[in-house]
């Protein structure tokens, strides 16, 4: 059997395991919770948000958006911080401390001014936290000056990182909300203010749906519902994204970034890390499948290091950020057409429909035969076609034809390098191409 | 052991009484509608004799359209629920699925039980008829081809009576398939959704004999449609046949659906066929509680013309089947049957099975009864003369006729099929009429 990967990655100056942490959420409320996790190979957890102020939660408190009979792709919740003792909290991490001494223990706080964000370092620092989290993003909460408020202000921000770092000397992480816009301004408020890292991104405002008998939001408590967070594997091309945009600012390229945002299998952790992330965090697939998809993060991205000669996560940290460009940096002078594998093709006609209706009309379909061809002349390569086939390999990325010099200007084979992305090419397993 | 000869009696029964396939939930069904692949020519709808329209049907429920749905398949097929459990998909529209080209085809009947279901448990009734201000137009027979062409006719503003002469309507559906592949309650709510079209049923009423055509005629009917299906079991000709234990499957499922299961199914019973019928029989005798159910076949498993889902359904519950051979001789003691033996169909194998009961399940005919109706053009086996894949026309212009009476014996769905062109081809001729 192959030597697999080492998955030990520092952050912040702590030697971890594996970057798989627990975000502060429900999933990471309990000792027992958090013990659980790290048995089953989590390099890290960050502590369920500890607040002097204690919430009262509501029920129901969660929706989920499905996708035909598919498990939820999306998630709203609607819970605060921590709704446990202050002490009792304060214990929890006392013992897991004690217990798994090798874990990186972050912690993530949330005070109501500036007196209690020091209160909060220095006890939970006392506790035997290895990182704090400040909580600038939950989209719920019910006080003024708390959660997804402070995210967005950068006064409060500047405030409640130094107040934060006045309790402590450990390093500190601010978890930043995408209800803006721009992150990396916060961003570089809390880093200018004496931050050490940043977390991304918290949840999304939501409204997941309607209830068609209530009329109104999802979950309904009582005829009512409130705008609160949303996650899952639908938040994470946003979450990606406002990593991509802190990490390519100059001023933050260097600051440590744990990604969260929709974390469900080791191919979203990779894709993290290639955007230059350097610890991981999911609460949403744990509430779903539980702590043991931890095992299957461990060992898929150790194949895959392995298929890429990657020995430490930080060969690849990274690797993607400078292939993100700016739209007007696409390179416009070729088109790539779809070929079709006629002996994988079902005839099902689906290429045809979405072409005719939401592309070009560059397939053509012929009833008698049940057969689609493709219309070079009209064809642009977008490709919708293949996304939409419902055979594996059967439509694949094919010819590369470059435009017309006398038409585009600067049409150059030379600039062709990889186009054909290998995520779409078949590999065969046995006699099949799959 | 196999599992089911545990069970008691009683469990039999309910067994018997309930669906051996389950229903799917909401979520099951947009799994599996999501498998469709939505083709744009949808080969399934193409293959169905009714034109139910699966591809139609099926992305309805794939966008949560569960009643537009069930609007698709009443609109094209009354006895939607009823064909969902009944037909032989597997060489129908699921035999065209081109999601078979990938794995396995999507599986329509369960949708479309679905679908129908769902219009049900919603209380909605798809279909309104329009006042019935048309001319009168009277049905022979309560199965599914009168069914499906009554209600084309009521949904067209025709005025339509039903005359059946057993005391509940169905036929086939009622007296024959059993309730695990069709439990009479679907059957009695398809018929129920028929009346409310404003299709009156008169039941224990033959044509023929209780009232007559020409009576009808005076009382206003303008157009008859004969659906009387094939009422009359065809028997083989072997030595033994009439001693006590010997029936016949029209005999045999006619004593058990009616009664709920509640029929003495014999002890040690032998089904002769390979069809649909001859599966229904075997499924009644193992559920009722007979200790040994064996069937006796001519041909191979392969040419059987049993559903092969059916057929493996009756293999699971224990049958064992006797392929290759056909009957020789049933053997009495004291008049009743003792065993059966047979020849081989393509060698000279022999066997020699004991038996109390067997039942014949190789066909039906036309009750020869049926010539009272007038005077229609008969084929020498009693069957009406008509083309129902064209006009369902007979040799008396206002008389038409469709189904098993004309076919010799075909699918519920194909008699839904033949209901609608008749229906479309009465109108047709009733408003030339009018003229």
């Amino acid at each position: 059997m192959a030597k697999l990967p080492d998955l030990s990655i520092d952050f912040c100056g702590f030697k971890c395991e594996n970057p798989f942490f627990l975000s502060s959420s429900p999933v990471a409320a309990t000792y027992d919770m958090c013990a659980k996790f790290l048995e089953a190979g989590g390099g890290g957890v960050v502590f369920k948000t500890i607040g002097t102020y204690i919430p009262d939660e509501c029920s129901p408190r969660f929706d989920a958006t499905k996708k035909e009979g598919k498990p939820f792709i999306g998630f709203k919740n609607m819970e605060q911080i921590s709704d446990h003792p202050y002490e009792e909290n304060l214990h929890f991490l006392k013992k897991l401390k004690q217990d798994y001494p090798e874990k990186c223990l972050i912690v993530s706080i949330m005070g109501m001014n500036e007196d209690d964000w020091t209160r909060l370092a220095k006890d939970v620092t006392e506790a035997g936290a290895d990182i704090i989290e400040c909580n600038f993003s939950c989209p719920q909460m019910t006080q003024e000056n708390m959660g997804s408020d402070v995210g967005a202000n950068l006064d409060l921000i500047e405030r409640f990182t130094k107040a934060t770092l006045k309790g402590t000397n450990l390093p500190v992480m601010l978890k930043m909300t995408p209800n803006i816009e721009k992150m990396e301004v916060p961003a570089k408020a809390a880093i200018a203010a004496g931050g050490h890292a940043i977390a991304a991104i918290n949840t999304v405002k939501s409204i997941t749906a309607v209830d068609l008998d209530k009329y109104a939001p999802l979950p309904v408590v009582n005829g009512k519902s409130s705008i609160s967070g949303y996650s899952g594997v639908a938040v994470k091309p946003i979450a990606l994204r406002f990593i991509a945009n802190m990490k390519q600012e100059p001023e933050l390229k260097d600051i440590p970034i744990s990604g969260i945002g929709g974390i469900e299998t080791w191919q979203d952790c990779a894709e993290f890390l290639l955007l230059g992330c350097t610890n991981l965090q999911f609460t949403t697939s744990i509430m779903q499948y539980g702590y043991r998809i931890v095992e299957d993060m461990i060992s898929g991205l150790q194949y895959w290091m392995l298929e890429k000669g990657f020995e430490k996560i930080d060969d690849f940290v990274g690797l993607a950020l400078p292939n993100v460009v700016p739209a007007e940096e696409i390179e416009r002078d070729f088109k790539v057409y779809p070929q079709i594998d006629y002996d994988k093709c079902v005839s099902c006609g689906r290429c045809y429909i979405s072409c005719y209706d939401g592309a070009h009309q560059a397939i053509d379909w012929d009833p008698k035969e049940r057969k689609v061809t493709i219309d070079e002349d009209k064809c642009v390569g977008c490709q919708l076609c293949l996304h939409v086939c419902p055979v594996d390999g059967c439509i694949t990325p094919g010819k590369v034809v470059f435009k017309p010099e006398d038409q585009f200007g600067k049409g150059s084979e030379a600039k062709y390098k990889e186009t054909v992305p290998g995520a779409n090419r078949p590999i065969s397993i046995g006699e099949y191409e799959v | 052991m196999n599992r089911s000869t545990e069970k008691t009696k009683e469990d039999g029964r309910k067994a018997y009484l309930t669906e051996a396939v389950p229903p799917f939930t909401i979520t099951t069904a947009m799994e599996e509608a999501s498998r469709c692949l939505l083709c744009l020519d949808a080969p399934c709808s193409q293959d169905c004799p009714a034109g139910t329209n699966p591809g139609d049907f099926i992305r309805s429920i794939r966008f949560r359209n569960y009643k537009g749905a069930a609007a698709i398949i009443r609109r094209n097929n009354i006895l939607g629920g009823i064909c969902g459990r009944v037909c032989p998909v597997e060489r129908l529209c699921e035999q065209a699925c081109s999601r078979t080209g990938i794995d396995k085809p999507i599986e329509i009947g369960r949708l479309q039980r679905f679908a129908t279901d769902y219009e049900k448990a919603t209380g909605l009734q798809v279909l309104e008829a329009p006042p019935a201000t048309k001319a009168k137009v009277a049905m022979v027979g309560a199965g599914p081809a009168s069914l499906a062409c009554a209600a084309d006719l009521a949904m067209r503003g025709y005025k339509v009576t039903i005359f059946e002469e057993k005391p509940k309507a169905g036929g086939v559906l009622t007296y024959g398939i059993v309730p695990a592949r069709l439990p009479q309650y679907v059957v009695d709510e398809e018929i129920e959704y028929v009346t409310k079209l404003g299709v009156e049923i008169r039941l224990n009423t033959k044509v023929g004999k209780d009232v007559t055509i020409e009576g009808l005629k005076k009382e206003g009917f303008k157009a008859f449609f004969v659906g009387v299906g094939n009422q009359a079991p065809l028997m083989v000709d072997v030595p033994g046949k009439d001693l006590k234990g010997v029936t016949n499957a029209v005999d045999y499922l006619a004593a058990a659906k009616p009664t709920d299961g509640n029929m003495d199914p014999g002890k040690r019973v032998v089904v002769i066929g390979g069809g649909d019928v001859a599966m229904d029989c075997a499924t009644t005798a193992r559920l009722l509680g007979a200790e040994r159910v064996m069937i006796l076949y001519r041909r191979t498993r392969e040419e059987a013309p049993a559903n092969k889902e059916e057929l493996g359904y009756v293999e699971q519950l224990g049958v064992q089947f006797y392929y290759g051979f056909k009957p020789l001789e049933i053997v009495g003691k004291d008049g009743k049957v003792s065993s059966i033996k047979g020849t081989g169909f393509r060698d000279g194998s022999t066997i020699e099975l004991e038996a109390d009961t067997i039942v014949f399940a190789v066909g039906q005919k036309p009750d020869p009864s049926v010539r009272s109706l007038g005077d229609l053009e008969f084929t020498d086996k009693n069957a009406v003369v008509a083309d129902e894949e064209k006009d369902c026309r007979t040799s008396v212009p206002y008389i038409f006729a469709g189904g098993d009476v004309v076919n010799g014996g075909k699918t519920v769905v194909h008699a839904v099929k033949v209901g609608k062109i008749a229906a479309e081809n009465i109108d047709k001729y009733l408003t030339e009429e009018a003229k």
